[in-house]
């Protein structure tokens, strides 16, 4: 039957044409469903992908892992759009990418890379994952992502060095490839598998014990940019050339330069949280409430931002099941911890209990340090972040001083402060040019080199807002107000000043934190 | 098939969930469609094949139906072009449907130069008065039309006759003047017709594949897959000046200097000759024109194409070995050729060497152009442009004669000349010689050469009509009409590949809005040109198949032994030709795979091919301390389609090619101009200039830059010069300089 009830053809011929061929397009006549020959065509297909999946399950001792024949793969990237379109995967989303290496030595070298999750053997997403919504499938080895346990944190992304999962606005979680277990479960080929071309990737089982980083495999040397400690994850894809990949191979995005994501929620949440720890250092020292207040106050706030950046605030409670693994969950109990012993120090009753709520505080700024150390990111290493947060702290505290000595003039406690207002500045100083020194004192590229290059390219401004507030703020005010004789109001207006700008200084700090950070991943394409 | 693994946990506790909502996102469920595991959502209540719509290699895609519309669409994996795969463009090939910038009704330019939506009465009226308004003034030969190889044939078919038959435009031609005319110059010349010779089978089946100007792996990614399926252990030779990743991919390289392959083709012929590998029998049966061939090659000696190519004797001693002892050679050529200031002679070149080595009509061999656009071939035949319909010849007085029987016309409605190609009628609009053009599914604004002056001609126009998808392309926004088009996926119809093998594209989805298929658009205008009555067989797509097979009888695209669009759907697609006669020879159904001159018959008179050759030209705008570089332009990557209106309408895609325009430098040329990777460069021309970032990279050469086409602004640089005899732009070759600019902030 061409016709359709709707459409009265022989009363639309005698009207307009324009409404004829309007309403005969919006008619479809797709065929029927070809069950017959689809069930048919079912086997064939299986038997097509027999040679590139196993036909067991993983022994014990051995796990399932992608394997890629780089000589076959000739970036036509159709292995990225079939996951995404086999997979159901959000229009934006996707699992795999396919990048590119080169070389100008011994000849004129390129060649396409396809990567997804390389289902580590020590997976750092899973280690990382403060509500345990990684699991490391005991089977096949399959790093699977537990969508509905995710809290949305997103850690797990700072924490892969291949820049595996991918966050899902629209959910509020991370989704990531599971290597289409279901479909291995029942004999099928996992999506890019299927749809490769040239048969370039397979799903081979791999011994557990030897796919770490004792024996990196050659060809997989050298692939993530700037992360020298790449392989700890132990990542177990397979790739395969039989012409060999140069020593002098990199990626083509590796010069580039991304600034990385802000993470508002975070710089807020980090520093206030090292702010209150050193206000409440400050009002326990010098016995003043209104800085146990606003070491109070600021801490709230900071832990609220932190609320902010997760994707599922309401699972958020959960965030202290990974504490046998991970630092964020360690971090979540410590603040956690934290807060409430300070909101007792407020009552004048419980003060004494002030030197635990700092001890607890300073283990919290502690287990942020290591938030961030652990994913071996270079700009993150632990003596840097250290002396960033900690100084957060020093710095606040001695803001704290200031702001109490100028309001009640103080002179003693004025100048005290001062001087510490200096030498936090300079304690963080220090610590920046330190990495400086270090990306410079090697002329090869590496990843604090990619990093001082972010933070003086396309991140000029922010450096120089938080060099000139570090300096007019933590050293050319302080000293300004050290010299002079200044009339009481204009004193309390200058210090008003300075920790203004040594707030403004230390935000943009923060900011350059996360997005001056060279974040290591798989070979991209060309970056333009 | 039972089940391999252990089952997952499901069970939630307190601490830790398995299962919900955001799981059940993605759970995959068995479907009964052939297509194994699904998601919930995507399951599929029917299935339906359709011919992808972006390059000639021809896939089938298999679209996934809910409620007789398209939800989703995988490779097909019973089709003979395919075999289950598809290239990322086919898999994103419903997206640019759900675009937000879609036409979804007329808009006219109003007086204040503000685009208003009209209603299709109004619009095609206007159209019609406005293009007759012109005629009266500047005579019949002051509009023209700008086609396409991106709609089905029977579209084509009904646009050429509507054009010409009923709005009397005589001067008509397509984008595929832009890929595919030296192909077709130079098979016409040589062959006697346009002829593709070749079945994809012949890539399985060659001893030795040679790729002319090709990058197969991005540009045709499923016909590489053929390439990989040869277990003859092949040799693969590629020519390209750039190491492209075909050539990363083959087992020779031969990186020769930009525009020197006609040097090289007559350079091989003249090794082959002097070690005698040449089919003596065969040339003798079979061609005309070789004596003097050899006795033109005799110039042509190793030291003198080593010096014009860049590539040493050894090497073409080599490559010269390779043809003349590797066995059975397949020629393989694709824009690197055609987009020549000489492609003619270059394909022609090739063709030759074909013919000496009797490498044509056997299995793994021949001299085979591979097209560019869905329906290149399609227009080829039946576009009714520089062609009169089926193949034929508007100055042969025969020819027209049989067409208006054929169609039931009066013969005085079909022109007796050619029309004006491309090139040609740019340059008549800049004459102000024709003030009229419609453009049908193309974007001229971003795809022609020298770009500024074309702008500047299409904006000196009276009227200007785009008819396309989207309102919003380069070329739209500069129309005094715009026709809202359905797209593929939204009508019906037949594409030809490459292979010559013709195929269904299928209606799975509504077009937006107001949009009509273009078949209905031209209906629609023979209507409101009063000429409905002429097209009253031409009702449906399926019909006007019908006459393509009237018209086609007794040419050598002979495709009457169709049954129609079911044989098709059912076989696989159908190459031509497919005469009554071989259909009944063949006992009902001809074979899935055909070649070409299996008889050593071409189409000329005498059954004979020619060998046809010339001296090789200078480049047209050589180097010089000014403009120190040659600009390259071609395929960026397999996710990105021509002048991307439909490609960068996907998200998916959009991640896989570098969004913002950048030139490939070679790490010397880097050094020397003290460029660092991702810095921000002006590559100017004498035309025009661009702002791109500089990738630094070793696979173009010294002396050579690289951009490619995708990016809107490239055509601005490139040289406006043809081939003489194809009138094919030489988009790949023009002189170029590279300046610093001061920002060195990517972000």
């Amino acid at each position: 039957m061409r016709k359709e009830s709707s459409v009265d053809w022989d009363a639309a011929e005698a009207v307009d044409p324009v409404t004829r061929y309007l309403q005969k397009e919006q008619r479809l006549e797709t065929p029927v469903a070809r069950f017959a020959e689809a069930h048919a065509t079912e086997s064939l297909r299986t038997e097509a992908y027999r040679s590139l999946i196993p036909l067991t399950a993983p022994q014990k001792g051995e796990q399932y892992a992608f394997e890629v024949n780089l000589d076959q793969c000739t970036g036509c990237k159709a292995c990225v759009t079939a996951c995404h379109s086999l997979n159901g995967l959000d229009e934006h989303e996707a699992w795999r990418d396919v990048g590119l290496m080169q070389a100008d030595a011994p000849a004129a070298y390129q060649q396409t890379v396809t990567s997804a999750c390389h289902h580590c053997a020590d997976p750092g997403c899973l280690n990382g994952c403060p509500v345990d919504a990684y699991d490391k499938d005991p089977e096949t080895g399959i790093v699977h992502h537990l969508d509905d346990q995710c809290i949305g944190c997103q850690y797990c992304i700072l924490k892969c060095p291949y820049d595996v999962p991918k966050y899902n606005k629209r959910l509020g979680i991370v989704r990531k490839c599971d290597m289409c277990h279901s479909r291995l479960a029942e004999g099928e080929a996992p999506a890019c598998v299927q749809a490769c071309p040239n048969e370039a990737i397979r799903i081979v089982k791999v011994p557990t014990e030897s796919t770490g980083s004792e024996e990196p495999d050659p060809v997989f040397k050298g692939f993530p940019q700037g992360a020298t400690e790449h392989g700890y994850t132990q990542p177990t894809t397979r790739y395969l050339s039989k012409r060999g990949v140069p020593e002098a191979a990199q990626a083509a995005d590796a010069r580039a330069l991304r600034p990385q994501h802000l993470h508002g929620p975070l710089v807020i949440m980090l520093l206030l949280t090292q702010f209150s720890v050193g206000l409440l250092s400050a009002g326990y020292l010098l016995g003043s409430r209104e800085l146990l207040f606003a070491a109070a106050a600021s801490c709230l706030a900071g832990l609220m931002a932190s609320g902010a950046h997760l994707g599922r605030p309401l699972k958020g409670w959960r965030a202290f099941v990974g504490w046998r693994h991970s630092w964020l969950s360690r971090e979540v109990i410590a603040l956690g911890a934290y807060m409430p012993l300070l909101a007792a120090t407020l009552l004048p009753a419980l003060n004494f209990i002030a030197p635990l709520a700092i001890g607890v505080g300073l283990v919290g700024v502690f287990t942020s340090v290591m938030v961030y150390h652990d994913t071996h990111r270079r700009l993150w290493q632990f003596s840097w972040t250290a002396m960033r947060f900690y100084g957060s702290s020093l710095l606040a505290m001695a803001c704290g001083g200031l702001a109490l000595g100028a309001w009640v003039g103080d002179g003693r406690l004025l100048s005290l402060a001062l001087f510490g207002v200096v030498a936090a500045s300079l304690f963080k100083g220090a610590g920046e040019l330190s990495f400086a020194k270090r990306a410079l004192s090697n002329p090869e590229p590496s990843a604090e080199r990619q990093s001082l290059r972010l933070q003086w390219g396309p991140l000029r401004s922010l450096s120089l807002l938080r060099w000139t507030g570090l300096v007019g703020g933590g050293l050319l005010l302080p000293l300004f107000l050290l010299i002079g004789n200044w009339g009481s109001v204009l004193q309390l207006t200058l210090s008003l000043a300075l920790i203004i700008t040594c707030l403004t200084a230390e935000i943009a700090e923060r900011m350059l934190f996360f997005r001056g950070v060279d974040a290591p991943k798989m070979p991209g394409g060309v970056y333009s | 098939m039972s089940t391999l693994l252990k089952a997952r946990p499901q069970q939630n506790s307190l601490f830790r969930s398995w299962q919900g909502p955001l799981t059940r996102e993605l759970v995959q469920a068995p479907s009964a469609h052939g297509l194994g595991r699904l998601p919930e959502r995507l399951q599929p209540t029917a299935t339906t094949e359709s011919v992808c719509g972006f390059c000639s290699t021809g896939c089938s895609l298999k679209v996934h139906l809910r409620d007789g519309e398209a939800i989703n669409l995988s490779a097909d994996p019973q089709y003979p072009v395919n075999r289950g795969m598809a290239c990322p463009k086919g898999w994103e090939a419903l997206a640019p449907l759900s675009a937000g910038d879609r036409a979804t009704e007329p808009l006219l330019r109003g007086d204040d130069g503000r685009m208003r939506s009209v209603k299709w009465n109004g619009a095609l009226s206007v159209m019609v008065d406005r293009f007759r308004r012109i005629q009266e003034r500047h005579g019949p030969d002051s509009l023209a039309w700008l086609g396409t190889g991106q709609i089905p044939t029977e579209e084509l078919a009904l646009l050429g006759s509507v054009a010409k038959f009923v709005l009397g435009i005589r001067h008509g031609d397509g984008n595929t003047r832009q890929c595919m005319a030296t192909a077709v110059t130079a098979y016409k010349e040589s062959f006697g017709f346009d002829a593709p010779p070749y079945t994809y089978e012949d890539f399985e089946e060659s001893d030795v594949l040679v790729f002319f100007g090709s990058n197969l792996c991005i540009a045709h990614p499923i016909l590489w897959q053929r390439v990989l399926r040869n277990r003859r252990n092949p040799d693969i030779l590629v020519v390209d000046p750039r190491a492209t990743e075909t050539a990363q991919a083959a087992t020779r390289h031969y990186g020769l200097q930009p525009k020197s392959d006609l040097s090289l083709v007559y350079g091989l012929a003249h090794l082959l000759l002097k070690k005698d590998w040449v089919d003596h029998s065969f040339i003798r049966k079979h061609t005309n024109g070789f004596d003097a061939f050899a006795e033109f090659v005799q110039a042509f000696h190793p030291q003198r194409v080593s010096a014009e190519t860049g590539l040493s004797v050894e090497q073409l001693e080599q490559f010269a070995e390779r043809i003349g002892c590797g066995g059975r050679v397949s020629f393989w050529w694709t824009m690197g050729v055609n987009q020549s200031h000489e492609g003619v002679r270059v394909a022609q070149g090739i063709i030759n060497l074909a013919l000496m080595t009797g490498n044509i009509g056997k299995p793994g061999t021949g001299a085979n152009s591979i097209t560019g656009q869905c329906n290149a071939m399609g227009s080829r035949l039946f576009s009714n442009t520089t062609g009169l319909l089926g193949g034929r010849d508007f100055e042969n007085p025969q020819h027209r004669n049989e067409v208006a029987s054929i169609l039931n016309i009066p013969e005085e409605r079909i022109p007796d000349q050619k029309s004006l190609a491309y090139d040609q009628i740019i340059e008549g609009i800049q004459e102000g010689r024709i003030k009229g053009l419609w453009i049908v599914a193309t974007n001229s604004a971003h795809s022609w050469m020298h770009q500024n002056g074309l702008m500047d001609a299409l904006r000196q126009l009276e009227f200007l009509v785009v008819q396309d998808m989207y309102a919003s392309t380069e070329t739209a926004q500069l129309a005094d009409l715009i026709l809202p088009a359905a797209g593929w996926g939204e009508k019906e119809g037949t594409f030809i590949n490459s292979e010559r093998r013709i195929g269904r594209v299928r209606k799975v989805r509504r077009a937006p809005g107001e949009a009509l298929s273009d078949f209905s658009i031209f209906q629609l205008i023979a209507h409101y040109a009063g000429c409905a009555d002429m097209f009253r067989d031409w009702d449906s797509p399926e019909s006007v198949f019908e006459i393509l097979k009237k018209l086609s009888r007794g040419q050598p695209c002979d495709i009457s032994g169709i049954e129609g669009y079911s044989a098709l759907e059912n076989q696989g697609g159908i190459q031509w030709p497919c005469s009554e006669q071989m259909l009944s020879d063949a006992g009902g159904k001809v074979a899935a795979q055909r070649r070409l001159f299996e008889d050593g018959r071409f189409h000329h008179e005498d059954g004979r091919a020619r060998f046809i050759f010339e001296q090789p030209r200078a480049l047209p705008e050589a180097c010089n301390v000014d403009y120190p570089f040659t600009l390259l332009t071609g395929r960026g990557t397999s996710a990105q389609w021509h002048t991307q209106t439909r490609t960068a309408k996907s998200d998916v895609l959009r991640k896989l090619y570098p969004q913002n325009t950048y030139v490939e430098l070679h790490p010397e040329d880097a050094r020397a101009l003290e460029l660092d990777p991702g810095e921000a460069v002006q590559v100017r021309s004498r035309r025009g200039s661009v702002r791109a970032v500089v990738h630094v990279t070793p696979i173009v050469q010294p002396g050579q830059v690289f951009i490619p086409m995708h990016y809107p602004e490239v055509n601005r640089l490139t040289f406006p010069v043809v081939d003489p005899y194809s009138r094919q732009p030489g988009y790949k070759a023009c002189a170029v300089c590279i300046e610093k600019t001061s920002s060195k902030d990517l972000s």
